[in-house]
Parts: C-alpha cells; sequence; structure tokens
C-alpha cells in the first residue's frame, strides 16, 4: 500500500494516455462482454424451444410462403396432433418503425393449444375466436401503450403482399401473461391476430408463412420431419421441416456460426487492443528509464521495479474493465429500446450482464493488462542502473 | 560488530587492485587498471581527471551499482564483489546516499514524497517516513518548499532535495557525480556548504567527482585519475 501514491501519480502524471488507455481497454471490454451477452441470450433462447414443436416452411427461404393447401396435408402426417399457421405479419404502429412490435397472423385456437404459455382469461379467448378483427397482446406491450381490453388501434405491414392501401384495425380482445417461472422465455411484448383477417384483407392471397405443429412424442421430430418433407419433395413449392430450437437458430441468423462470428469480433478487437496498449505501455515505460535507473539506485530492488509496473498496467486494465463493463450494462439495458435490435433482443429472455460475464470481463482485462504491461515490466527488470542513467 | 565499526577500523571505502573492462562488440575497453584507494571514515574526498578517465566508473562502484571485473571493494565494512543483486540493492538503501548531476528527482512526486522514497524500503510507519524526511528538507532549507514539485523548484533547491533524498537513510557514504555541474556559481556554492555541513557535523563520508576545482577545493583530499589509474 506504501507505494500506490507512487502507481497512482504516475498515472496520473499524462492523464490524456492514461484516459486513451483506459478507453481503448474499456471499449474492448464493452465489445467482448456486450457480445458474449447476447451469444448467451441466444443460446438460452434457443434450448427454450419446445422439443415438442415442429416447425414447416419453404423450402427456399422464409421470405416465401407455402401453399394454403399443404396445412391439411401436414396436418395428416402421422405423429402430427394440432397445427397453426404464423405469419410474420411486419405491422408497424403508427406507420413508424420506431414503434415497431412482433406481430403475427395465427390460428387463434390451434395457437392457445400449441402454446399454452399464452395465459388468457377464458372469456377472453372466446372474445378471440369469435372476433375476426380482434387480436391479443401481451402484458408488457398492453402496459407501454395503455391499451386495454377493446381498445383500436391500426397497424401497416411494410411487407409488399400484405400492404393492401390502408392500415389493418385491430380490437384488443385480451392481454395474455405467462408463468415466468414455467415459461421463462415467452415474449409478452408481442401481438398476435387472426389470420383468417390477413388472408381476406390480401384478397386470398396470403400463404402460409411458417406453420407450427404440435407432435405426439419429441422423440418422433426426426422421422415426422423426414415424412412431411418427403411429401412434398417433388412438388413445385418443397419445405424445410426443422424443430422450433433449430428453427430459432436459423432465423437468429443461424446462431452457431453467429457465437463463433461474435467471439471472433470480441477476440480481434482484444488482440488490436493489447498491441495498442502494449506499446503505449512501453512508450511509458521507456520515458521513466531515468526513473528506474534512480529507484534502483536508491536499493529498490528490480522485482519490486518490475511489480510496480505490472500493478501499474494491472490498474489499467480494472478501470478500463469496470469502465467496459458499465458501457455494456447501459448498453445491454438500453438495447430493447433500439429500434429493430430491440425487437430481436426482446425474444432473448434474462438479458443483461451475468456474474459470468462481468468475472469474465474483469478476467479478460486484467489478462489484457497483465499482457500489455509484462514486456515493459521485464524491460524495466532487466534495466542496468549504469545503462539506463548513461542514456539521461 | 556494526558496519560502521567495521568501517572504522578499515576505511569507509577500501578499493583493492579494481579492474573494471567493459566490452564493445569484439573490443574490450579497460577503464580502471588495478586501482587502489582508501578512504577514511568522515573523509570528503574529490575525484578529479579528464572525461574517460574513470572517475563515474569508480563512483559506481563504490556505490555498489556497478560491478569490478576483478579486484575487491569493501564499503561500509561490506565487500560488494560476492553480493546477489538483491543483496546489492538492499545494502545500497542502507549503506550508500546518491546524488547525481541532473538531481534526478521523479518529477510526479513532490519534494517530500521524493525525499521519502528510499523510506518506503524501510518498516518505518508513514508517520515515521514522513517526520524523517521533513526533517532532512529541513536541513537542507527547503522544510517550506515540501509540497513543491520538481519543476516548481529552481536547479539549486533540486538539488538540496536529491541531497535530502541522499541522506535521509543515514547513509553511512555519500557518492555524488558532478554534484554541481549544472548550476550556477551561487546555488553551486550552496549545495557545496551543504555537503560540507554534512561532512562535518554529520561524519558522513563523502567521495565526490568533479570537474570543477572550486568544489574540489572544499574537499579534504583531491585524487586526480588518468586513464583508469590513480596518479596521486
Amino acid at each position: 500500500m506504501k507505494f500506490a501514491p507512487l502507481i497512482l501519480k504516475h498515472l496520473r502524471r499524462n492523464w490524456f494516455r492514461t484516459l486513451s488507455t483506459v478507453l481503448a481497454m474499456a471499449v474492448c471490454i464493452f465489445l467482448i462482454c456486450t457480445l458474449q451477452t447476447v451469444v448467451d441470450a441466444v443460446n438460452y433462447g434457443l434450448h427454450l424451444g419446445n422439443a415438442s414443436h415442429l416447425v414447416t416452411r419453404h423450402y427456399v427461404s422464409l421470405v416465401f410462403n407455402l401453399p394454403n393447401s399443404y396445412k391439411n396435408k401436414i396436418a395428416a402426417i402421422p405423429g402430427v396432433q394440432n397445427t397453426t399457421i404464423v405469419n410474420w405479419f411486419g405491422g408497424m404502429y403508427r406507420g413508424d418503425m420506431k414503434y415497431f412490435f412482433p406481430n403475427m397472423a395465427v390460428e387463434p385456437e390451434a395457437f392457445l393449444q400449441i402454446y399454452p404459455e399464452i395465459m388468457l382469461p377464458e372469456d377472453q379467448k372466446q372474445a378471440w375466436f369469435h372476433d375476426g378483427r380482434g387480436c391479443i397482446v401481451g402484458r408488457k406491450l398492453a402496459e407501454k401503450w395503455s391499451w386495454k381490453v377493446g381498445d383500436h388501434f391500426q397497424l401497416e405491414s411494410f411487407i409488399p403482399p400484405y400492404r393492401v392501401g390502408k392500415p389493418f384495425d385491430f380490437i384488443v380482445d385480451g392481454i395474455y401473461d405467462t408463468d415466468t417461472v414455467k415459461y421463462p422465455g415467452t415474449d409478452l411484448s408481442a401481438m398476435y391476430f387472426n389470420y383468417k383477417y390477413l388472408y381476406e384483407a390480401t384478397g386470398q392471397r396470403a400463404g402460409i408463412g411458417t406453420l407450427t405443429l404440435l407432435i405426439d412424442d419429441p422423440k418422433n421430430a426426426g422421422r415426422i420431419s423426414k415424412a412431411i418433407d418427403a411429401e412434398f419433395e417433388n412438388s413445385d413449392v418443397q419445405t424445410k421441416t426443422e424443430t422450433e430450437q433449430a428453427f430459432r437458430a436459423s432465423f437468429i441468423a443461424m446462431a452457431g456460426n453467429l457465437a463463433l462470428l461474435l467471439n471472433g469480433i470480441g477476440l480481434a478487437v482484444a488482440f488490436t487492443i493489447l498491441l495498442v496498449t502494449a506499446n503505449t505501455m512501453s512508450i511509458a515505460v521507456r520515458e521513466r528509464q531515468q526513473e528506474i535507473g534512480v529507484l534502483k539506485t536508491l536499493g529498490f530492488p528490480s522485482g519490486l521495479v518490475m511489480a510496480l509496473i505490472l500493478i501499474e498496467a494491472l490498474l489499467l486494465g480494472l478501470m478500463g474493465g469496470a469502465l467496459g463493463l458499465i458501457l455494456a450494462g447501459g448498453a445491454i439495458h438500453a438495447l430493447p429500446n433500439v429500434p429493430f435490435i430491440g425487437d430481436v433482443v426482446r425474444q432473448f429472455p434474462g438479458l443483461g450482464l451475468s456474474p459470468k460475464i462481468v468475472t469474465y470481463g474483469l478476467g479478460a482485462a486484467l489478462l489484457l493488462g497483465l499482457l500489455a504491461g509484462l514486456v515493459p515490466a521485464l524491460l524495466a527488470y532487466r534495466a542496468r542502473i549504469t545503462e539506463v542513467l548513461r542514456q539521461v | 560488530m556494526s558496519a560502521t565499526e567495521v568501517a572504522t577500523k578499515t576505511g569507509a571505502v577500501s578499493v583493492q587492485n579494481v579492474r573494471k573492462f567493459y566490452q564493445r562488440d569484439s573490443m574490450q575497453i579497460k577503464v580502471l587498471d588495478g586501482l587502489n584507494l582508501e578512504v577514511p571514515q568522515g573523509e570528503f574526498l574529490a575525484l578529479m581527471g579528464p572525461s574517460g578517465s574513470g572517475k563515474t566508473t569508480l563512483l559506481n562502484l563504490i556505490a555498489g551499482i556497478d560491478r569490478a571485473t576483478s579486484g575487491r571493494v569493501v564499503v561500509a565494512g561490506t565487500e560488494l564483489g560476492p553480493l546477489s543483486e538483491g543483496e546489492l540493492a538492499k545494502w545500497r538503501s542502507r549503506n550508500v546516499g546518491f546524488i547525481f548531476q541532473f538531481y534526478n528527482l521523479i518529477p510526479v512526486l513532490n519534494a517530500l514524497e521524493n525525499v521519502e522514497l528510499p523510506l518506503l524500503l524501510s518498516p518505518l510507519s508513514k508517520r515515521e517516513r514522513r517526520e524523517r524526511a521533513m526533517t532532512a528538507l529541513r536541513i537542507v532549507g527547503l522544510a517550506d518548499r515540501s509540497k513543491h514539485y520538481p519543476r516548481q523548484l529552481s536547479g539549486g533547491q533540486e538539488q538540496r532535495v536529491a541531497i535530502a533524498r541522499a541522506v535521509v537513510t543515514d547513509p553511512t557514504v555519500l557518492v555524488a557525480d558532478e554534484p554541481t555541474g549544472d548550476l550556477d556559481a551561487q546555488s553551486a556554492e550552496e549545495i557545496l556548504d551543504l555537503m560540507q555541513t554534512f561532512n562535518q557535523e554529520f561524519g558522513k563520508t563523502i567521495v565526490m567527482v568533479t570537474h570543477d576545482p572550486r568544489a574540489a577545493a572544499r574537499a579534504h583530499v583531491q585524487r586526480h585519475l588518468d586513464k583508469g589509474v590513480l596518479t596521486n
């Protein structure tokens, strides 16, 4: 502790350099922690997919729809217990993307049977089943816009086939909740409405975006998927059937590769910052050759001189790490409110800086500091008094 | 028997048949050649000689910041040759005070902190360290400048702080390398007065390298070095 003032005063000596080094470290830790948090959330979200759910879609891309006639054919395949169309509507509230929230056209009765996590009072369910323009909204969404049952609002889709020259009118028939313990990944910021409304409003041009299936046993998922895809193998429109988990993975930009990509970015940034910081530390120590010579002349052992420089580097790492974590915490907190990104991010349950990520971030910051300080500290350790003082 | 007692008996500094060579690429440069020097306890010795004569090298050997190629260097009762780097550092912190030509104060520390620096290696408490450092500053006449940073002091004041730093651990020997070389005449006189005070009133043995005859005149003994050999 008695050497603390010496270390701290050196850090304050060139405050601009210290600040820029700390900021560089902070950016690095911010990126690593934010990316890692998103990757963790994506992975967590993927595992929440129900193993009894399969999703069938156009073989080529989600952009293309399946013919409506496929629904009954798929429902007839052994092992399929229930089906619901789930079409991403892409509706904009108040005609502005910044107010965007997920909204899907579904088949109400089948949808609620397949997704028991969507919990509604019975009277609201019945109202929705019988109201062509009715919709249900999640509790968070309702609170955000102060919607009550019976309220009206309009959405206008940005997807060309669903643009019919005027906005779609909706009536809030129900506000759904969930059991967050049993179903932690449920999105309470979404809105669901009746597919029939979409089908009729578009002049019966709407097809099936995705068809979600409830199957009898998760063990049969492979067999049923193959059977469905085989059914349409020789038709004009082929299908791709996969588990809900796999579908989410592909939907979120191939999450498996996403983790690799994000970690790669994090590592590249960390390595760059390491080089910059190591260079900065080297310059700082080179400027202090005279002082190192003086300290050694006064009797400071080489090990102590080396330790002082390493502690200084670790402090830089610690400050950068702490600042980076604060920035990451702020960014992750703000992310759900960012237009577009927020809509995706809100799908991830429990998005936040976990103790694991905090430990990881601080560990990375300290490691960066240590590595950056190692070479200058070794140079100081090996510096011969007569040589460094002669250079003065 | 304490180091000081041994020093009284054997002299504060004893340099016996010391040789010092430097290797520059394939060339071996002879700096000191079988040099002998005895400095009794309490003596004020001035080492003079032309540039490259080996004055600073000899001073570095006495201060324990360089090692002889051969021969013995005994300072304050300790033979320095056999000491490890760590032992030598510890020995320096207790037995030698070094005064540089360019003061070499740490710019981020104020005068008091600079003087306190060598005491950080001692087991003294913070309060004791501060008291000792203030006493040293008081002796060199800079108690009122204790919070000033080196950049806020004149050259003469900086050198006085450096002297306070050199004496704060109460070393047996003070070594000074051109202590007035960077100062104006008046400041140089003040520094030499101060060194004389430490020699006469506090009994410090001083070995000073200088080019300045006026500085050398303050010493008890003047020795001349030329091409690594003492000529008088």
